[in-house]
C-alpha cells in the first residue's frame, strides 16, 4: 500500500492547478492566486517561476496600480506562444481555430461543406488545409501542444436528411479516423488527438467559459439536424463508455410516436427535432436552421398553425427536460443550436411541463439558460479538450524540452 | 428567496380622482432575479412601476429599499436609490449617437469641455459587460440602429449608472424573433450580473423564458406573486384573466364562470398594445 502522494506528485499537481487557474480566469496577480488556490505565497512564487521558465506564463508588473505598497506581479498565460488547434465538423461547414493558452482565439477559419455524406477524405482535406494556413501564420517559436476535434458523424438518410449517427461509437467512425490520420500525418507528429461529440464539447465550453461558469452539474442540449446532449456531472464531462454518453435525442418520450432513424420509436428527437416542427407546421421538410427560424417567425407574427406547432413541440421539449432534470439534478440546462430559439419561443410550454413533471426539489434550483458562446461552443470545447493534457501535468510533457526533475532542483527556493 | 429584498412595496394604494387604480398592493423584488409583472390592460402594471419610479406619488403604503424605509416622491429620488425605468418608447434621441444618448444630461466633463474619451470608454465597457456584439461602433447614430439594437442601448443606459433596480416595460414588443431572443438573453444577463429586474410583458413565452418570479395584477390588486417554478402557463393566464387559479390568487374574489383550460388562450400577440400608450 502506498503512503500517500510524494512531494514531487504534489508539486506537479499544484503546477497544474496554477496553470489551469490562469488558463481559465486569465491574467491574475500572485496575491489573488495565493488567496484563490490556498497555497503559500512562496510556493506560488516558486510554481510561477517554473511555469515561466517552461514558457507557459509570463510575469509582469501591473500597469495601473491604484494602491500603496509593492504591486503584486501579474501572472499571464503565454497565449501567443502556446496554442492548440481545434476543429469542428458541423452539418454545413467545417471550422478550424488556433486557440492560445487562456482560451484566446488567435485565428479562426471556416470552409463550407456540402450537407450529407461525403467520403471521409473530402471532409478532412479542407480542414487540413485550414490547419496548415494557420500554422504557417503562427509566430516563430510558438508551440503547438495539442489538437481537439468536435465530431458529428453523419449518416445520409433516404429523405436527404443529415442526422447525427445514433449507433456505433466515435472511435470506429471512418470520418474521425481519417481526420485523425490526416492531422497526425500533416500537422503534428506525436500528440494524441482528443475528440468528442459536438454537444459534449459545447457543454465543456459553456461550463468553462460560457453561461455555465461555476456550475458543476450542467446539461447542454444542442439542436441541429438532430438533438445532441452534453452532460457535465460534478465538474467533469460525462462521456460514458467509449465516449458516447449523452445521446439524449434517443431517449424515448412517446412510445406511440414516429419511427426514428435509430430504429426505435418515439425518440425525443422525433418529437422536438427539425422534422417534427416543420411537419407540425405543415411545411416542407428541409432548410435546416432557416426552416426552423421561418416557423418561429410565422408564430411570432400570429400564424395559428405555426403557433400550434411551436406550442406542441415546446411541450415535448419540456417532457425531455423534466426527465433529465429528474435524473441528473443539474444546476443549469443550456439550450444551444436551433434549440436556443425554439426554447425562447416556447418557454411557457417548456416551463409548464417541467413544473408539472419535474420533482419539486429538483426543478426549484435548475436554471434554464441559452448558450452564451453560440455556434463557436463546440470549437472552443475542442480547444479545452486539447489543453487538458498540458493542464493535467504542465511540465512533464513532450511540450517542454525541460527535464522536469532538473527544473525542480534548479528552481526550488526561488520566490 | 433569500436575503433582504432589494425593494419591497407594502400596502400601496393609488387613486386617480375617483378611480382606485391600485389597492393594497404588496410587491417584492430581489437582487439577481427577474420578476415578471403581468396583468391585463388596465390592471395597474404601469401605474405600479411609475409609483416605484417616483413618477406618481403613492397615496398610501410603504416602500422599503434594501431594508430601509424610503420615500420616493420624484424621479430624482428613484434615480438616487438606483432605480431606472426603460420605457416602452425608449426615450432615445435619434439624432445623437450611442455615447451621447447614454450620457445625455449626465455628461462627464474634464475642465470646461466634455470628457469624450472617458464617456466612450465607459459606454463600450458597459456594452461589452452585457456581451453586446451587435453594435458595431458606439459612435453610431441611434437613428441607424434596428429595434433590437435600440432596446439594447436603452437597457445599457440603465445599467451604466450602477443601478440596482431596472424596470423594463415591454422590451420585446415589436421585435422580430432573432432580436427578441437577444433582448431576452440581455434581460437574463442583467439579473445574472446581480441587478433586480422587473419585466413587464404580455408575452407568456418571454415571461417564462427569463423570470424567476411572476407577479400577476388583477384589477388593481396583486393576485399572486409566485416562483416561476411553481406555476404553469394556464395558471398564470387564469390569474391574469380572473384573479385566481385554484389555491392561488384572490380567494375572496371568486367569481362564477372563470375560464378553464386556458392553455388554448393565446397571449403571444398583444392586440391591446396601441391602446396602452
Amino acid at each position: 500500500m502506498r503512503a500517500g502522494p510524494s512531494q514531487e506528485e504534489i508539486r506537479r499537481h499544484n503546477l497544474g492547478v496554477l496553470l489551469r487557474s490562469v488558463h481559465v480566469h486569465g491574467a491574475t496577480s500572485r496575491a489573488e492566486l495565493t488567496a484563490n488556490l490556498g497555497l503559500n505565497r512562496s510556493t506560488i512564487g516558486a510554481l510561477t517561476a517554473e511555469l515561466a521558465t517552461a514558457g507557459l506564463v509570463t510575469e509582469e508588473i501591473p500597469r495601473d496600480r491604484g494602491r500603496a505598497g509593492r504591486p503584486s506581479l501579474v501572472v499571464r498565460p503565454e497565449s501567443e506562444m502556446v496554442y492548440v488547434l481545434a476543429f469542428a465538423i458541423g452539418v454545413d461547414r467545417v471550422t478550424a481555430a488556433r486557440v492560445g493558452l487562456g482560451g484566446l482565439v488567435l485565428d479562426r477559419r471556416e470552409a463550407p461543406r456540402a450537407p450529407g455524406q461525403a467520403p471521409a477524405e473530402e471532409v478532412v482535406a479542407p480542414l487540413v488545409d485550414l490547419a496548415r494556413q494557420m500554422r504557417d501564420l503562427a509566430p516563430a517559436g510558438a508551440r503547438h501542444i495539442g489538437t481537439g476535434v468536435a465530431v458529428t458523424p453523419m449518416i445520409r438518410e433516404r429523405d436527404g436528411q443529415v442526422r447525427p449517427r445514433a449507433y456505433g461509437s466515435w472511435a470506429s467512425d471512418p470520418l474521425s479516423e481519417a481526420l485523425t490520420e490526416a492531422i497526425r500525418a500533416d500537422v503534428n507528429g506525436d500528440f494524441p488527438i482528443a475528440r468528442l461529440g459536438t454537444a459534449d464539447l459545447a457543454a465543456l465550453a459553456e461550463h468553462t467559459r460560457g453561461v455555465a461558469i461555476g456550475c458543476a452539474n450542467v446539461i447542454y442540449l444542442h439542436g441541429d439536424a438532430g438533438i445532441g446532449g452534453g452532460i457535465i456531472a460534478a465538474g467533469r464531462p460525462l462521456t460514458g463508455h467509449g465516449g458516447n454518453g449523452g445521446e439524449v435525442g434517443h431517449m424515448v418520450v412517446n412510445p406511440a410516436g414516429k419511427p426514428c432513424c435509430c430504429g426505435s420509436r418515439g425518440c425525443w428527437e422525433t418529437e422536438i427535432g427539425e422534422h417534427a416542427l416543420l411537419t407540425a407546421a405543415g411545411r416542407p421538410i428541409g432548410g435546416g436552421a432557416a426552416g426552423i427560424a421561418a416557423v418561429l417567425d410565422a408564430a411570432a407574427r400570429g400564424d395559428a398553425e405555426a403557433q400550434t406547432a411551436v406550442r406542441k413541440v415546446g411541450d415535448w421539449l419540456g417532457f425531455g427536460v423534466a426527465n433529465l432534470v429528474n435524473i441528473f439534478n443539474p444546476e443549469m440546462v443550456v439550450f444551444g443550436g436551433t434549440l436556443r430559439e425554439l426554447y425562447l419561443a416556447s418557454a411557457a410550454q417548456v416551463r409548464s411541463r417541467l413544473n408539472r413533471n419535474g420533482l419539486q426539489a429538483y426543478r426549484e434550483h435548475v436554471r434554464l439558460r441559452t448558450s452564451a458562446l453560440g455556434d463557436d461552443a463546440p470549437l472552443l470545447g475542442a480547444a479545452e479538450l486539447a489543453f487538458e493534457r498540458l493542464l493535467a501535468d504542465p511540465l512533464n510533457d513532450q511540450v517542454t524540452e525541460l527535464d522536469s526533475t532538473g527544473t525542480m532542483t534548479a528552481q526550488s527556493g526561488v520566490t | 428567496m433569500n436575503g433582504t429584498p432589494t425593494l419591497e412595496i407594502r400596502g400601496l394604494n393609488k387613486s386617480f380622482g375617483p378611480v382606485h387604480v391600485l389597492r393594497d398592493v404588496d410587491f417584492t423584488i430581489h437582487a439577481g432575479q427577474v420578476t415578471a409583472l403581468v396583468g391585463d390592460n388596465g390592471a395597474g402594471k404601469s401605474t405600479l412601476v411609475k409609483c416605484i419610479g417616483g413618477i406618481y406619488p403613492m397615496d398610501s403604503g410603504q416602500c422599503i429599499f434594501e431594508g430601509r424605509p424610503v420615500t420616493v416622491n420624484h424621479p430624482k429620488d428613484a434615480a438616487r436609490l438606483g432605480i431606472e425605468i426603460v420605457h416602452q418608447d425608449l426615450a432615445l434621441c435619434d439624432n445623437l449617437n450611442i455615447v451621447e444618448n447614454m450620457f445625455l444630461g449626465r455628461e462627464r466633463r474634464s475642465g470646461i469641455v466634455l470628457d469624450e474619451l472617458t464617456m466612450e470608454r465607459r459606454a463600450a465597457e458597459t456594452l461589452a459587460s452585457l456581451s453586446v456584439r451587435t453594435v458595431i461602433s458606439v459612435r453610431q447614430q441611434v437613428a441607424s440602429l434596428s429595434g433590437g439594437q435600440r432596446q439594447t442601448v436603452a437597457i445599457a443606459k440603465a445599467v451604466l449608472w450602477n443601478n440596482k433596480v431596472v424596470i423594463l416595460d415591454e422590451p420585446t414588443a415589436a421585435l422580430g424573433v432573432a432580436q427578441t431572443a437577444q433582448v431576452l438573453e440581455l434581460v437574463r444577463r442583467l439579473a445574472d450580473n446581480g441587478l433586480a429586474v422587473i419585466l413587464i410583458s404580455h408575452n407568456m413565452n418571454d415571461v417564462f423564458a427569463v423570470s424567476d418570479h411572476i407577479a400577476a395584477l388583477y384589477l388593481g390588486r396583486m393576485a399572486a406573486q409566485v416562483p416561476a417554478t411553481e406555476v404553469t402557463h394556464a395558471q398564470v393566464v387564469e390569474l391574469i384573466t380572473s384573479g385566481h387559479s385554484g389555491p392561488l390568487g384572490l380567494q375572496s374574489q371568486q367569481k362564477a364562470g372563470s375560464p378553464e383550460g386556458s392553455d388554448d388562450l393565446d397571449l403571444v400577440t398583444d392586440p391591446g398594445k396601441g391602446a396602452q400608450r
